[in-house]
C-alpha cells in the first residue's frame, strides 16, 4: 500500500477531527475568558457587593460567557446548525417570558440595587411609604422590619422604582421646632434662652451650628424656629426629649407657649338682657347654692343685644 | 487623684464621690454626682482599681474616634517649616479594675469637661468629631489636669506655600496619655500636605515612674495602613 491509498482511506477525517479539535480549543479559551472575567468581577465588586451575593454575580458570569461562546462559535464550528436551536429556543424563550417577566425584572432589579448599594443591611429607610430597618436584600426581594416589628417583603422591582429615601445614609441630619411665644414676651430672650439649651446639649453639632430666628408673626404667637444637626443616631432621642426641656425652661424664664385665643368686641357697651317677672316664674327653681333670681322691674324694658364685631388678639 | 487605689476606698473631687465596699466576696462600687448615682456590684472580684484618663471621645456614650480641637486664633506657618505650638484638650477619667495578672476592665466612666460634638466636612462624607475649643499656646500651658490636658502638637508644612491652620482632628486609636502629678500630656504631629489635605498622628514620651502611660481604650488596629493616624481631608 503506497501512500496515496493510505491518505484516500481518510478522507474527511482531518476535517471532523481538527472541527473538533478546535471546538475543544474553543472551549478552552471561552473557560480561561471566564476564569478571567470572574477574577476581574471578584476584585472590583469586592469591596461593593457582599459574598452572598457576588458569588452569584461570579457564576452568572462565568456560565454566561461559555454558554455565549458555545452558542456563537462552538455550534457553528461543529457543524449543528444553531437556527433552528435558536428558532425553537426563541419561541420557548418568547413563552419562559412572558412567564417569568416579573421574575427577571425583580432578577435584574436585584442586580443592580446590589451593584447601586442604595440601601444597606440595617438601614433605615422608607421606600413607597413602607418605612423600617432593611433585614436582607435577596437576588428578588428586599425584606423590612417595619417600626411596628412586622416583616415586609418588597419585591425588587418596586424597591429599583420607588423613591428611596434613607435616613441614615449620612452622618447627620437636622430637624426643626417652631415653638410660638406670647406677643407680649421677648422672643430676643426666648432665643437667648433655647440657643443656651442647645449649648449646653453634647449631641447637638456645633458645626453645621443651630439655626433660630422668628419666622413668622401669627395669628396667636410669635413663632421661633429651631434647627438643630445632630448625629443620625442621636437626633431621634434628642428630638422627642428637647422640646419639653424648652418648653419647661421658657416658662421657667416667665416666657409662655401661646396657645390660640379669640377675643370677641363688641361695638357698643356691653348691657345685660332685663328679664320679666313672667319670664321669672316660668324658670325652674335654682339650686340651693345661687342666691334666689332677682326680680325686675316691669317698667324696666328688655334691651335687645348689641351688634357684635368679632376680632382676635394675641396670646 | 490618677493612681491605684486598694477597696475599700471613698474618693471626693469636684462633686464626685466615688466609693468601693466589700460585700463578702463582690466589690460593690458607687459614684455620685449631682444626685445622680452609679452602682455596679462586681462579683467574685479581688484586684485594686485604677483611676487614669482615657481618650477624650467616650461621653456621653462613644458614637465616634475623632477629637477635633478648634483653634481660638489661627496659626499660620511657612513652607517647609517645622513649629511646635500647645493646645489644650478634654479630659476624660477611666475607672479600671485590675486583676491579679493585670488584667484590666473598665468599670465607670467620667468627665468634669464641658462635652460637645461637631461635624467635619459635610454630612454626606463628614466625620461627627468630639469638639473642643483651644488656644494654640506658644509655650507649655499649665492647664488644671482635672479638665484639660495639653498636647504638645508639631506642624510639618511639607508644602511650598504658607499655611492657616485652625483645627486639629485626631484618631482616638493611636492616642497616647502619659499623666503625672501635675502633668496630663500627649504628643503629636500634623503633618500638612496641601491647603486641604494633613495627617496626624501620635507620638510617645519617656516614661517615668512619676510620668505614666494611661491604659488604652482605643487600641490601633495594626493590619489597617495608617490605622491610628488622623487623615484631615476637608480642610485645615
Amino acid at each position: 500500500m503506497n501512500v496515496t491509498e493510505t491518505i484516500s482511506f481518510l478522507p474527511e477525517t482531518p476535517e471532523t477531527v481538527l472541527k473538533i479539535i478546535g471546538a475543544i480549543l474553543v472551549l478552552i479559551i471561552a473557560i480561561g475568558m471566564g476564569k478571567a472575567l470572574t477574577i476581574y468581577l471578584q476584585r472590583s465588586l469586592k469591596d461593593k457587593v457582599d459574598k452572598g451575593h457576588l458569588d452569584i454575580i461570579l457564576k452568572v458570569g462565568y456560565y454566561g460567557l461559555i454558554t455565549l461562546v458555545i452558542v456563537v462559535f462552538i455550534l457553528p464550528l461543529t457543524g449543528i446548525e444553531s437556527s433552528g436551536l435558536l428558532v425553537t429556543g426563541g419561541v420557548f424563550g418568547i413563552v419562559i417570558g412572558f412567564a417569568s417577566q416579573s421574575i427577571v425584572g425583580n432578577l435584574i432589579s436585584g442586580f443592580f440595587i446590589i451593584v447601586e448599594r442604595p440601601i444597606k443591611i440595617g438601614d433605615q429607610i422608607n421606600i413607597a411609604n413602607n418605612i423600617g430597618f432593611v433585614e436582607d436584600i435577596n437576588i428578588f426581594s428586599t425584606i423590612i422590619r417595619t417600626y411596628d416589628g412586622l416583616y415586609m417583603r418588597i419585591p425588587n422591582q418596586t424597591v429599583f422604582t420607588a423613591n428611596i429615601t434613607n435616613y441614615v445614609a449620612n452622618v447627620t441630619r437636622r430637624f426643626e421646632y417652631v415653638v410660638g411665644i406670647r406677643y407680649s414676651d421677648d422672643a430676643e430672650e426666648a432665643i437667648r434662652i433655647i440657643r443656651e439649651i442647645i449649648d449646653n446639649e453634647p449631641f447637638a453639632l456645633k458645626d453645621p451650628s443651630p439655626g433660630l430666628f422668628v419666622d413668622t408673626l401669627g395669628d396667636n404667637a410669635v413663632n421661633i424656629i429651631v434647627r438643630i444637626w445632630a448625629p443620625i443616631t442621636e437626633w431621634f432621642e434628642m428630638k422627642t426629649r428637647l422640646l419639653w426641656v424648652i418648653k419647661k425652661t421658657l416658662e421657667e424664664n416667665g416666657i409662655e407657649i401661646a396657645f390660640p385665643q379669640r377675643t370677641v368686641w363688641f361695638a357698643g357697651e356691653l348691657q345685660t338682657r332685663k328679664v320679666t317677672d313672667t319670664q321669672t316664674e316660668l324658670l325652674p327653681e335654682a339650686p340651693s347654692r345661687y342666691p334666689p333670681a332677682e326680680r325686675t322691674d316691669l317698667t324696666e324694658e328688655i334691651h335687645g343685644l348689641p351688634e357684635m364685631q368679632e376680632g382676635t388678639k394675641e396670646g | 487623684m490618677y493612681d491605684k487605689y486598694t477597696p475599700p476606698f471613698t474618693l471626693n473631687f469636684e462633686g464626685h464621690e466615688i466609693s468601693v465596699e466589700k460585700d463578702r466576696e463582690n466589690l460593690i462600687y458607687r459614684r455620685t454626682c449631682n444626685y445622680q448615682t452609679v452602682e455596679k456590684t462586681l462579683l467574685n472580684t479581688h484586684g485594686e482599681f485604677l483611676i487614669n484618663p482615657i481618650e477624650p471621645v467616650n461621653l456621653p456614650k462613644p458614637i465616634t474616634s475623632s477629637l477635633l480641637i478648634d483653634f481660638e486664633h489661627p496659626v499660620v506657618i511657612g513652607p517647609g517649616t517645622k513649629q511646635k505650638i500647645y493646645l489644650t484638650f478634654p479630659v476624660e477619667t477611666g475607672i479600671f479594675i485590675v486583676g491579679r495578672n493585670g488584667d484590666h476592665e473598665l468599670v465607670d466612666m467620667l468627665t468634669l469637661s464641658n462635652i460637645k460634638y461637631t461635624l467635619y466636612g459635610t454630612p454626606n462624607n463628614g466625620v461627627v468629631c468630639r469638639y473642643w475649643k483651644s488656644k494654640a499656646f506658644t509655650s507649655y500651658p499649665h492647664p488644671d489636669t482635672r479638665y484639660e490636658g495639653d498636647i504638645e502638637l508639631d506642624i510639618i508644612n511639607d508644602t511650598t506655600h504658607w499655611m492657616e491652620v485652625t483645627k486639629a482632628v485626631f484618631n482616638a486609636y493611636g492616642m497616647k496619655i502619659y499623666y503625672g502629678k501635675e502633668q496630663l500630656s500627649m504628643r503629636a504631629f500634623m503633618r500638612i500636605i496641601n491647603r486641604n489635605l494633613a495627617e496626624t498622628g501620635f507620638m510617645t514620651y519617656t516614661t517615668t515612674a512619676e510620668f505614666k502611660r494611661s491604659i488604652e481604650l482605643y487600641t490601633s488596629r495594626k493590619v489597617i495602613l495608617s490605622g491610628n493616624r488622623g487623615i484631615m481631608e476637608h480642610g485645615l
